[in-house]
């Protein structure tokens, strides 16, 4: 009876072998075997090889488990009303012809999405990650010239017949995204008007908003600029508080520390922003309005562009 | 040698003492969830606000349950009042599990 035959019945899978040895090593008629017997216990820890055996019929069921808890993520994610402005605006049929392709991700802060001079692997319609668009001034030194959030497409080049990226895309607010491989939106773009128009509406923003920055770069204080860029920001991320520091506003906008500083530290005495450390909170929207510089207001709201 | 004293036996009815438990699990696997439905359903019946749960997720923590001497899951520990007690197994053993945790079920 000792041996094999006091085992309950394993099928061959692999690790099997490390889950008969494991059982070998429990002690002989104690409640752990009747448990076994019973068909009650999921794993066994293994002392040899310090980790956790599973029984194949338990790692059958956390498999499914995991599958079925990401499918319903991705079905909530796809529900209507849909989150991204773009594809929400493309009729039911055609959007459902899309959904085989699009992909659910999640989009840390950091990531980058393309780099400029580079062939775009993949178009991404952002759900409520916010990404920044960064141009390359001189080496080692990049400039924010465009922020796509919920309301556009990251890749727009790719449906104006240019694969490779002009900017680098580094994503600002973590959050997720749907995205599609280039290779198949190509297809997909030629085949439906609905998309075309949506792409270039959101192309045709993106010029404006590019316009408008520079324009603003080379007109208006950086306070006011300032102001515009965290409007700009929480409207794509639909939240008053932006989890950046100053320096990375230092970066991007191209200015000193010291300046970024004495701009939040007058928009705060004036109750519009307040901030800790690595957060921004904008208390007074209609206040930092009137601060700002028009540029805002001409091409800074998403919806504003539609 | 030490002297022996019979120690007064715990009066089911009064909870004065607060029962700890440990539940060690494998993250989501069928016996282990089963087995925290059944202790919740237990404690919630019995213990109402006497006692301290806590579940263990061994995928996570193997080294503790190692530090613990758990050998397989799910399994049960009963650390608080004395003498400890285990059970092994989905729990689905009602009386079992309120034998080793010195409860005794209404009415009986």
């Amino acid at each position: 009876m000792a041996g094999d035959d006091a085992l309950p019945e394993i099928r061959p899978l692999s690790g099997s072998v490390r889950l008969r040895r494991a059982l070998q090593e429990l002690p002989r008629d104690g409640a752990e075997q009747r448990a076994i017997e019973a068909g009650e216990i999921d794993a066994v820890i293994d002392y040899r090889g310090a980790n956790v055996i599973m029984f194949p019929m338990a790692r059958r069921a956390l498999r499914a488990a995991a599958s079925r808890a990401s499918a319903a993520r991705r079905k909530a994610a796809l529900e209507t009303p849909l989150a991204n402005a773009v594809l929400a605006a493309l009729p039911r049929d055609e959007y459902l012809h899309l959904l085989p392709a699009l992909e659910f991700v999640t989009l840390e802060f950091g990531t980058v999405l393309h780099e400029a001079g580079a062939p775009i692997p993949y178009v991404y319609f952002p759900l409520d990650c916010v990404v920044c668009l960064l141009t390359t001034t001189d080496p080692e030194r990049m400039v924010e010239t465009g922020m796509v959030g919920y309301e556009g497409i990251v890749g727009v080049s790719l449906g104006l017949g240019v694969d490779v990226a002009s900017v680098r895309a580094v994503v600002q607010t973590a959050g997720s995204a749907m995205r599609m491989s280039a290779a198949r939106f190509g297809r997909d773009f030629r085949r439906s008007p609905c998309l075309q128009h949506e792409l270039y509406r959101c192309a045709s923003a993106k010029l404006a908003q590019a316009r408008q920055t520079a324009a603003c770069i080379a007109s208006h204080h950086f306070e006011q600029r300032l102001a515009c860029w965290l409007l700009m920001a929480s409207d794509r991320s639909r939240s008053e508080d932006l989890f950046l520091t100053h320096e990375y506003l230092a970066t991007i906008l191209n200015v000193r520390r010291v300046s970024v500083t004495m701009a939040c530290t007058s928009l705060r005495s004036r109750e519009l922003i307040t901030y800790v450390r690595g957060t921004i909170r904008i208390l007074d929207r209609a206040g930092l309005e009137a601060v700002s510089c028009a540029c805002y207001r001409s091409v800074g709201f998403p919806r504003a562009v539609a | 040698m030490s002297r022996r004293t019979v120690k007064p036996k715990p009066q089911a009815a009064e909870f004065t003492t607060v029962v700890v438990l440990r539940l060690y699990v494998a993250g989501g696997a069928p016996n282990s969830m089963q087995a925290i439905a059944n202790l919740e359903a237990i404690c919630a019946e019995y213990l109402k606000d006497g006692h301290k749960l806590e579940v263990v997720d061994v995928l996570e923590n193997p080294r503790r349950a190692m530090a613990e001497g758990v050998l397989v899951t799910p399994s049960l520990s009963k650390l608080s009042p004395q003498p400890v007690a285990q059970v092994i197994g989905n729990l689905s053993d009602k009386r079992q599990v309120m034998l080793a945790l010195g409860l005794k079920p209404h009415g009986g």
